[in-house]
């Protein structure tokens, strides 16, 4: 299990569909369930890695995305209790 | 439990053998062969490393104890990684989950192995038939969670006659090719299957 990782979460399927296939085509980034830790969404996240989040966040701020839409978590299973906080990203 | 194998005084290859027999018989136990010259020190010692096993080797009154182990952290993460394995099987017969819209059938079984990687125990065995067989093979979004439960220890199955009939079988990724005798028996040993 991934210890550290940034979850895109979801409003809606159809977002999250076509969000991947957008972010995909720049970046490593996989569909997943969304992570127990995040309680809002329909149900799907984009996985980001750590090393991406920064590449990920540069283009998402250039394009034009529905910020209403998803938002983005950063999952720390470091500790014993594992959390999801809520990252402020825009500018 | 330790096991003392004496070879004072044995010429070779005796000390050898005798160490041999005493690990193929030790089981969990240890082991602690004494010799009374370099070489056959030498010669026990290339044979527990050959064996994967651990040596300490100490000096005393001119002998030489040679202490054979299993390391036990290894021992301890072979156990580890059954004891996360279950006694089910999971059988895959499409490349999506459910029906209806294929794009949210794509969407749901690669969630579905994704979540397979986060949960345990993992099942024992996936067998994958039909269509299946397009989760394992060259292009599948699924490969990277299927691979991971692979080296997690759960033993994945492709129908060979599946990949034969849509002719990916050299496309194949993860896992082995398996025959329909092999998949009935794996159905049969498993607790229970869940049908995907």
């Amino acid at each position: 299990m991934e210890k550290e990782f940034y979850a895109m979460s979801f409003e809606s399927t159809h977002y999250a569909i076509m969000m991947e296939k957008k972010l995909k085509e720049k970046h490593e980034t996989i569909m997943i369930p969304t992570p127990r830790e995040i309680t809002a969404s329909c149900g799907l996240s984009l996985k980001i890695p750590v090393n991406l989040i920064d590449n990920v966040l540069n283009d998402l701020r250039t394009w034009d995305v529905d910020t209403n839409m998803f938002g983005i978590y950063k999952i720390d299973r470091t500790k014993e209790e594992s959390y999801a906080e809520k990252i402020i990203w825009q500018e | 439990m330790t096991i003392k194998v004496d070879a004072r005084g044995m010429g070779c290859p005796k000390p050898v053998i005798m160490t041999k027999n005493a690990i193929e018989a030790a089981g969990k136990d240890s082991i602690i062969t004494i010799v009374d010259n370099e070489v056959a020190m030498e010669n026990v010692k290339k044979l527990a490393a050959k064996l994967n096993f651990n040596v300490e080797i100490e000096k005393k009154d001119g002998d030489f104890y040679l202490s054979i182990f299993k390391d036990g952290s290894c021992a301890e993460a072979v156990e580890e990684a059954t004891n996360d394995i279950g006694d089910w099987a999971i059988l895959v017969c499409d490349d999506k989950l459910g029906a209806g819209a294929e794009a949210l059938g794509n969407i749901l079984i690669k969630g579905y192995f994704y979540a397979l990687t986060e949960s345990k125990p993992y099942p024992k065995a996936i067998l994958f038939m039909n269509c299946g067989i397009n989760l394992t093979v060259e292009g599948s979004e699924s490969l990277e969670h299927i691979k991971t439960l692979e080296d997690k220890g759960v033993e994945i199955l492709s129908c060979g006659t599946c990949l034969d009939f849509y002719d990916l079988k050299s496309k194949l990724m993860v896992g082995n090719v398996s025959n329909m005798y092999t998949m009935v028996e794996k159905m049969n040993e498993a607790t229970k299957v869940v049908r995907i």
